[in-house]
């Protein structure tokens, strides 16, 4: 299972746009579940709309929340997409067998034996996650309590029974007009990870929709990273940001 | 997640269920958890507690723990769920819904605060004794707070939602911050009995000194976050200094489970200085010396009368 993990706090600015992208993840299986962090304000009528957007193409979830929920939410979001992912690959195969593939047509009696098997599987399942983190001047301040966020994710991920793993990623990049960069590759543990973002240049752009399309070519290029491993004796992907 | 539910049963109407035809009139709200409404009904003149979710898959995952517990309770243990059916709500759109026994009782908070202090030590004991019970049947409360305690009468207790009941070893399915011990740095969410005596032990403190617990997790950095913290708040507060050794140890994880918990906890309850005998309050002891000095006048009046 592959999600992609938006932590944003207003519109993007710069190149494709991000609805398009998130179509896009969502058309090569990742779900893509968005999070708007607030501070004392809210992030605009423009900014909500999108965030809402997103995660639908993306076939995700959108929260608006505060600093101080943010941690909780991530962590809700996430495992509520992994049964969200399930339940569609479930009714899928309901479909050919009923006919009709909501679970919600079943009488109560069988349906305990179907969420039964999606709760097996959602506990045991592999589980990539990869956190895309808007980090653009406004969202500075707010920088600490995403890593804490992203802490407790880890925490929450490795209580289950099926690999977890996540990456983190943060937008805009460099002054060079990268759109993304990459701070963290898989890994299932942040142990010994002192600083997950480096002193960020934050730069003036929100390039949402490309640093999501970098995302999903990051997936893509691990999966054929791993296949090529396997084939040409563990040689490494070499893959860069 | 909070849901966003927005759809609400009123007092008076009846609802009836779309598979089993079963009829229930809508008394009141009682609650609302985290993946529902629960509401207090009615059916042939007896009460029960309706569950209403608003995801079938959430809610039945829900209903099959409660459905494996079921099973696993001895014979003469009353039933818990009566019936599972789906309703058709007022927006015209249909949801799950759960009929279990109505427990009448306040919260744990009211209890001690109507029936006294001194409920704290029995009412912390059968807690225990509750959750000893899950954790013999091999489940893990998991979201063990104050408000998903209900008191009756001398002490009883009982434990109401049941959405982060987990079976050990896997990972807690629901919990509430300032109860997980992982959000305090002192070990993982997977499941087992020490998850729910941590919790526990946070809900003595969340009783007897919210302020300061609140106080401690808007002050403290997420990484300095750590249960001796919590120790020396309840050292530092007089109802909770009899049981700070007991804390200590479940924060470290020194119980296997609630039975060697609840163990522990009763040899407390033993010790005199557990029930701490209530001092008399300065203003009684002013009174009394007033009331003596009074008589002593009149008697003295009375004698000077007579003689």
């Amino acid at each position: 299972m592959k999600q992609i993990l938006l932590i944003t706090d207003g519109c993007s600015n710069v190149g494709l746009s991000p609805v398009v992208a998130a179509a896009h993840a969502s058309s090569e299986g990742i779900s893509v579940n968005v999070v708007g962090v607030l501070d004392h304000g809210d992030v605009g009528e423009l900014g909500a709309a999108e965030i809402d957007e997103i995660a639908r193409a993306g076939g995700g979830l959108s929260r608006l929340v505060n600093m101080r929920q943010l941690s909780q939410t991530v962590q809700m979001m996430t495992r509520k997409t992994v049964v969200q992912t399930i339940q569609l690959a479930v009714q899928k195969e309901l479909k050919q067998v009923l006919g009709n593939g909501a679970i919600e047509a079943l009488p109560p009696d069988k349906r305990g034996e179907v969420v039964r098997v999606i709760d097996e599987l959602g506990e045991t399942s592999g589980l990539q996650v990869a956190l895309l983190i808007d980090a653009s001047a406004s969202m500075k301040p707010k920088l600490a309590a995403v890593e804490e966020a992203i802490r407790d994710l880890m925490l929450s991920l490795q209580a289950r029974q099926g690999k977890s793993e996540i990456a983190v990623f943060h937008f805009p990049g460099t002054k060079h007009g990268d759109d993304c960069v990459m701070d963290l590759d898989w890994t299932t543990h942040l142990n010994g990870v002192q600083a997950i973002f480096p002193r960020l240049q934050m730069g003036g752009t929100t390039p949402t929709g490309p640093a999501i399309m970098h995302v999903i070519d990051f997936y893509r290029r691990g999966d054929y990273g791993r296949q090529s491993r396997d084939e040409t004796d563990g040689m490494m992907s070499g893959y860069v940001v | 997640m909070a849901t966003s539910f927005k759809v609400d049963l009123r007092r008076g109407m009846v609802v009836t269920g779309k598979w089993k035809q079963g009829s229930y009139k809508v008394e009141r709200l009682l609650g609302e958890g985290a993946n529902g409404k629960v509401y207090l009904v009615q059916r042939d003149r007896n009460w029960f507690a309706l569950k209403l979710g608003s995801d079938a898959v959430d809610l039945q995952s829900e209903i099959n723990v409660l459905q494996s517990l079921a099973k696993q309770r001895q014979q003469g243990h009353e039933s818990f769920l009566y019936d599972v059916d789906d309703l058709y709500g007022p927006d015209g759109r249909e949801y799950p819904f759960y009929i279990m026994r109505y427990v009448l009782g306040s919260t744990l908070a009211e209890y001690l605060k109507n029936q006294g202090p001194e409920w704290f030590p029995l009412v912390g004991l059968n807690l225990l004794v509750k959750l000893s019970r899950l954790h013999l049947a091999g489940w893990v409360f998991g979201d063990l707070k104050v408000e998903n305690v209900l008191v009756a009468d001398y002490a009883h207790v009982e434990l109401v939602d049941y959405g982060g009941v987990t079976a050990c070893g896997k990972s807690i399915r629901q919990f509430t911050e300032i109860y997980d011990r992982g959000y305090w740095n002192e070990g993982s969410r997977q499941a087992d009995a020490k998850y729910d005596l941590f919790s526990f032990g946070v809900l003595c403190i969340q009783l007897h000194e919210p302020k300061r617990l609140h106080q401690l997790t808007k002050e403290m950095l997420p990484q300095n976050r750590c249960a001796d913290d919590l120790v020396q708040i309840a050292e530092a507060s007089a109802a909770l200094k009899p049981v700070a050794g007991w804390l200590r140890k479940a924060f470290a994880g020194q119980f296997t489970d609630a039975d060697e918990g609840a163990a522990a906890w009763r040899q407390l309850m033993h010790r005199r200085d557990t029930h701490r005998s209530s001092r008399i309050p300065g203003w009684l002891k002013g009174l009394a010396a007033g009331t003596a000095a009074l008589l002593a006048t009149s008697a003295f009046w009375l004698l000077r009368y007579m003689l």
